[in-house]
């Protein structure tokens, strides 16, 4: 069985780059590993050898067990057309100035096709572990709850919406003088506009029985995954990995750990100016030690509030752009259980 | 800044606009201004660097001065509804406005122009002297500040087209609109940034923004001689530099924040930050 590790965090913490450096190790250590991620930066995807930013996945070439893709949520939002929909139908949505407007509006339909497609290869079997770096839109809780919120949005609500009562017809459209309300989005919108996006929401409409099924099936894969939240102990990222905490459980499981990435050595905190140093070297030491402290002090009151694992990966002078970088950061991780976290080899 | 009607923060997800954003507001009450602080999104992050759990559509006092709400764009759209239409009855008037809300969904530029609506009806106001907006990321922010000029090109009748226009006006005016543009000097967040420099100064539908590079650590001065743990720190820090120095130069920021070392909550940065503002404008 594949095993899955969503990786999820808020944005600017590290999360691609610790994914990245999961599924290096992992590869390594014998596992086959398909890192899946979103919007690296140029140095990490060349490290992850997915420098043409393709969808489909793609062998490393000097780590026989790696392979990297790239999620293209514009992409497959367009699939959800041509999977779900009759041939006549998805020709005229994917032409629908509607249908581009609602996949970048409904935050849920990015966080729908990105799941989609990470889904697909879960389920592709190819893979011993599949590391997924979530995509950060709405806070990334998102990602998981996106398949019902999709199913909900094709299956009629905006139509239900729209008439305040059972599902019409097309015809229903035309017979605005009984219906108040489209009276005033006329006024408002105009009425040109009105027919335009129903005669859209009747056609999305049609994908519904195929979004609803394919979303159940999404679901039942992050349900059994592992969750790790990434963050940094600065106050913002903090907060996030708090209310990833708090909302987990309900939604998706709990989380397997925390991973605080930029960590300080413990031992800077207790740094101190001595007599003889000159202030630029005062000011470092004042400043370092500070943030050391503070890391320390974060992580001591997220492992006692939430009883989270808590995995501490260096701050790294600089990010690391090839693969013995991503190794290096790897092995530099602790507080991580590698067993717990990988896939046992002998199913492999 | 402090000298128009509205600023609004935008940024990549995680470069601190919200911690930017409640520095102005901060700073702009010190001076005496009737501020309104607006949170767009979800995630709190205004809501905590004002030092509040969580704000409401309807705006608070969180200090002197300083008002703060968060947007809720049914809420936005029942006002905007309510003062065009003066429907009675509040139980059609939720039907009405989820169903416009629907059309909103489907409808480019008919979202956002709820959003961006409110934001410049309050700016309207006399009420207040400036607003600050802790915008959406640098991602999405195009398709706020383009909705009244895409409006007006999707709407062909309709009311919401002639109030479109002095949306856009005031969006596209310099003596009353600022964008500032928050990055780090790191590779992301500084490509993000180039962008939207590069679409906002082919559409003009704001004035060019101020571009502030936050989190920049202090240069050390060659050869301080350090040992055991502070040369450990001497290298992290040396390293960093070197490489916020290659992307600062790829940025050309206008302003550059400090790195606030140390810091316990958002509050404590909103207020270091507000320091920081006044100390460079």
């Amino acid at each position: 069985m594949t095993k899955t590790i969503l990786v999820t965090g808020s944005g600017g913490v590290g999360k691609t780059t610790v994914s990245a450096a999961l599924g290096v190790e992992a590869a390594r250590r014998g596992v086959r590993t398909l890192v899946v991620t979103v919007d690296p930066a140029r140095r990490l995807a060349d490290a992850l050898g997915i420098a043409d930013l393709g969808d489909e996945p793609q062998p490393h070439d000097q780590e026989p067990n790696l392979w990297a893709a790239m999620l293209d949520s514009a992409g497959s939002w367009r699939a959800v057309a041509t999977r779900h929909a009759d041939p006549e139908v998805a020709l005229r949505l994917a032409d629908n100035e509607f249908f581009k407007a609602a996949s970048e509006h409904f935050p849920a339909s990015q966080s729908y096709a990105a799941a989609d497609q990470a889904a697909t290869f879960v389920q592709a079997k190819a893979w011993d572990l599949v590391i997924v770096d979530t995509p950060p839109a709405a806070g990334g809780i998102d990602f998981f709850t996106a398949p019902s919120q999709m199913a909900d949005l094709v299956g009629g609500r905006l139509l239900r919406w729209l008439t305040g009562g059972p599902l019409p017809g097309r015809r229903f459209f035309y017979d605005r003088a009984a219906r108040p309300m489209l009276r005033v989005a006329d006024t408002i919108l105009g009425s040109d506009l009105l027919e335009r996006i129903s005669e859209f929401l009747l056609d999305l409409r049609t994908t519904y029985d195929g979004v609803a099924s394919r979303g159940r099936e999404i679901e039942r894969v992050l349900s059994e995954a592992s969750i790790l939240v990434v963050t940094t102990a600065d106050p913002a990222p903090l907060a996030e990995a708090v209310r990833f905490y708090r909302q987990l459980p309900a939604i998706a499981s709990m989380p397997d750990a925390v991973v605080f990435n930029r960590s300080l050595p413990s031992e800077w905190a207790n740094a101190q100016t001595e007599v003889g140093m000159t202030a630029i070297q005062g000011r470092l030491v004042d400043s370092w030690a500070a943030e050391t402290l503070r890391q320390g002090d974060a992580r001591e009151e997220f492992a006692s509030r939430y009883g989270a694992n808590i995995i501490t990966v260096p701050w790294s002078p600089s990010s690391p752009v090839d693969l013995a970088g991503l190794r290096t950061l790897a092995g530099a991780a602790e507080g991580i259980s590698w067993e717990q976290l990988l896939p046992s080899q002998d199913q492999s | 800044m402090l000298d128009k009607r509205l600023v609004l923060v935008s940024g990549k997800g995680g470069v601190g606009k919200s911690a930017v954003a409640a520095g102005v507001a901060i700073l702009a009450q010190r001076h005496g201004l009737r501020v309104l602080a607006i949170e767009m999104e979800t995630g709190h992050g205004l809501a905590a660097h004002l030092g509040m759990h969580e704000l409401a559509f309807d705006p608070i006092e969180v200090r002197p001065g300083l008002h703060a709400m968060h947007m809720v764009r049914s809420e936005a759209l029942l006002e905007y509804l309510s003062l065009q239409l003066r429907l009675p009855g509040m139980g059609r008037f939720g039907a009405v406005a989820r169903a416009f809300d629907a059309l909103a969904t489907a409808a480019p530029a008919v979202r956002e122009i709820v959003t961006i609506g409110k934001i410049l009806w309050e700016v309207r106001e006399d009420r207040w002297d400036l607003v600050v907006v802790d915008a959406p990321p640098t991602g999405q922010i195009a398709s706020y500040l383009r909705a009244p000029t895409s409006i007006s090109e999707l709407v062909t009748t309709g009311r919401i087209r002639g109030q479109s226009e002095w949306m856009a006006e005031t969006l596209a005016d310099q003596s009353a609109t600022a964008l500032m543009m928050v990055s780090l000097a790191e590779e992301l967040p500084v490509m993000e940034t180039r962008e939207a420099l590069g679409w906002i100064a082919d559409t003009e539908v704001v004035p060019k923004p101020t571009v502030i590079a936050n989190r920049i650590l202090f240069e050390l001065p060659e050869g301080i001689e350090s040992s055991g743990l502070v040369a450990d720190m001497e290298s992290l820090h040396r390293s960093l530099v070197s490489d916020q120095e290659r992307w600062l130069a790829e940025l050309s920021a206008d302003l550059r924040l400090p790195k606030l070392f140390g810091l316990f909550t958002p509050a404590e940065v909103a207020a270091h930050m507000s320091d920081e503002l006044e100390a460079m404008l």
